[in-house]
């Protein structure tokens, strides 16, 4: 059954801290195999999202599975199966990257070389140094590079474009297209909108914890009733746009 | 097994930081301190008292902050992330983080106790091999029970200073222990507590070994064969002299005979063993309960 099941699913998913809900029953299916764009405006309980997939956080009502497995009672073999970059995450500065890498190679019990995830990542040159002097940008690299670790059936990368140049910009998009083409999934959250129309086959549209939209990106052109040539931003404020103006929405 | 790699890790950190190694140069430091009391009490193996000596004062601050940022230190710089990202269970996660350490401080004090008695042998010769390898035994129980403690600290709390503030908490009660279960014992009883002459009362001398320090001497004394209380083992043989009086709490000059079983002092390795597995019960307990984040 979860050979074939969707790679995420979310099942009427609530998660309340005290009086806040930052995420209002969610429902959500990502298939095997596509690129999925999760956007939302800071705040909209993206991240939120991410941590109950992972087991991080554990939802106040609703269920998840991912590869369909429950992220609690399976969390071996889900992260065995997932990459994650998380968002605002934070390195050991006193080991180098090649050490992150393989820190996470041995706990996926795989033997992927660190140079050559490194490398794939636009690390090459940075192998042995140590994260403590790294960049944003080279940060983000990394944490990539570990996300990549044992060929992950489903990657999540929160942000992934934060903090990089337009060469990394362009180097994760190069990465996602060949996750993909590998037979990966990835679901990915971001406000470079620019970038999701680049990469995802469907987007969602998460606010205020809530999923206000969801298809690809001529079906929210269709349902915001915008122009043909709409980018993503344009649908994006539309439909978040309205979800503001509508008072009933708001807590 | 799954968090091996982590506990590896965990080591490494212990191993290369500075303070584990600090920690092995004060107990060395501290702990060598060629007394005639101490000649007196043990003769040759003054060597295995200089551990005691050094392990009683500096392993559990030593242990407990080396060990007590181990999970909120991961929480407070965001790499926790990539922590609960492994495939590990939670309860792998505190395992791996919990031995991973304790083999860090157990390594260093180890190295501690091996100059130790290098130093002891150079300067009195032989010891007894048995005192010896029970003590070393003994010291990394009490690593073990301070590193649980530390684990669970950095379990519970949020804040970095939040932990700090409890290990200080801690060791304040327990520097403070004797005191505290004195006056406590009195508030009860109504008996006032002269150290001189304490009353033969098993529950009080009980409360004075219920610490893991407390424990560790107790356990340690034992080895040496000074007698039975928590104080250091000179204290222990200067308060068994004819003639002297200290301010000790012994079992032998309390009670006629042994006093009551459970204070025999091979039950303070169940105490040690307790402070061992409660922490690391509760912090699995609080660690696998609701967020993680």
């Amino acid at each position: 059954m979860s050979a074939s099941a969707p790679a995420i699913e979310a099942d009427a998913v609530t998660k309340e801290y005290g009086d806040v809900r930052a995420v209002d029953s969610l429902d959500l299916v990502v298939e095997r195999g596509e690129t999925y764009g999760f956007l939302g405006p800071n705040g909209a309980g993206k991240s939120t999202t991410i941590g109950l997939l992972l087991d991080y956080l554990r939802p106040t009502s609703g269920t998840v599975r991912v590869l369909g497995k429950d992220p609690r009672r399976d969390v071996v073999e889900v992260h065995d199966r997932v990459g994650v970059l998380p968002d605002r995450f934070g390195l050991y500065e006193d080991r180098s990257a090649r050490q992150h890498v393989a820190f996470v190679a041995e706990a996926k019990r795989v033997d992927d070389a660190p140079e050559s995830l490194l490398e794939r990542v636009g690390l090459g040159d940075a192998v042995d140094d140590d994260a403590g002097d790294f960049s944003s940008g080279m940060e983000q690299r990394l944490a990539l590079a570990m996300a990549l670790v044992g060929d992950p059936e489903l990657l999540i990368l929160d942000e992934p474009f934060s903090g990089l140049d337009p060469h990394g910009v362009r180097r994760v998009r190069d990465i996602v297209h060949e996750e993909t083409q590998r037979g990966a999934t990835v679901f990915f959250s971001s406000h470079v909108l620019g970038q999701v129309e680049l990469v995802c086959d469907r987007i969602g549209v998460l606010h205020e914890g809530r999923l206000v939209a969801e298809g690809t990106l001529d079906e929210l052109r269709d349902r915001t009733e915008s122009p043909d040539d709409a980018t993503v931003e344009d649908v994006f404020v539309e439909l978040t746009d309205a979800r503001v103006d509508d008072g009933g929405e708001r807590r | 097994m799954r968090w091996s790699p982590l506990a590896r890790s965990e080591s490494r950190t212990v191993l290369t930081s500075k303070g584990a190694w600090i920690l092995a140069f004060l107990v060395v430091l501290w702990g060598f301190r060629p007394t005639y009391a101490g000649w007196d009490a043990v003769g040759r193996n003054i060597t295995v008292g200089y551990i005691q000596i050094g392990v009683d004062l500096f392993l559990p601050i030593g242990a407990l902050l080396v060990s007590y940022q181990s999970l909120i230190g991961e929480r407070t710089t965001g790499s926790i992330k990539f922590l609960l990202g492994l495939p590990l269970t939670r309860t792998q996660i505190l395992l791996g983080k919990a031995s991973g350490r304790f083999v860090g401080v157990g390594a260093a004090i180890v190295a501690a106790a091996l100059a130790l008695a290098g130093i002891g042998l150079v300067e009195h010769g032989p010891f007894g091999l048995l005192p010896f390898l029970g003590t070393l035994v003994a010291t990394l129980l009490l690593a073990s029970a301070m590193v649980a403690v530390g684990v669970l600290v950095s379990t519970v709390t949020r804040r970095t200073v939040t932990a700090a503030t409890g290990v200080f908490a801690y060791l304040l009660v327990t520097l403070f222990w004797t005191q505290i279960v004195t006056s406590v014992y009195t508030a009860i009883t109504g008996v006032p507590v002269d150290p001189y002459e304490a009353p033969a009362s098993g529950p009080l001398f009980l409360a004075l070994r219920l610490t893991p320090d407390g424990a560790y001497n107790v356990l340690t004394n034992w080895l040496l064969g000074v007698g039975n209380s928590a104080e250091l083992f000179h204290i222990v043989a200067t308060k068994l002299a004819p003639g002297v009086s200290v301010n000790a709490f012994v079992v032998e000059a309390a009670f006629d005979g042994g006093g009551p079983w459970y204070l025999h002092p091979a039950l303070s390795v169940v105490v040690l063993l307790v402070w061992m597995g409660v922490p690391m019960a509760l912090a699995r307990r609080v660690f696998t309960e609701g967020d993680a984040l």
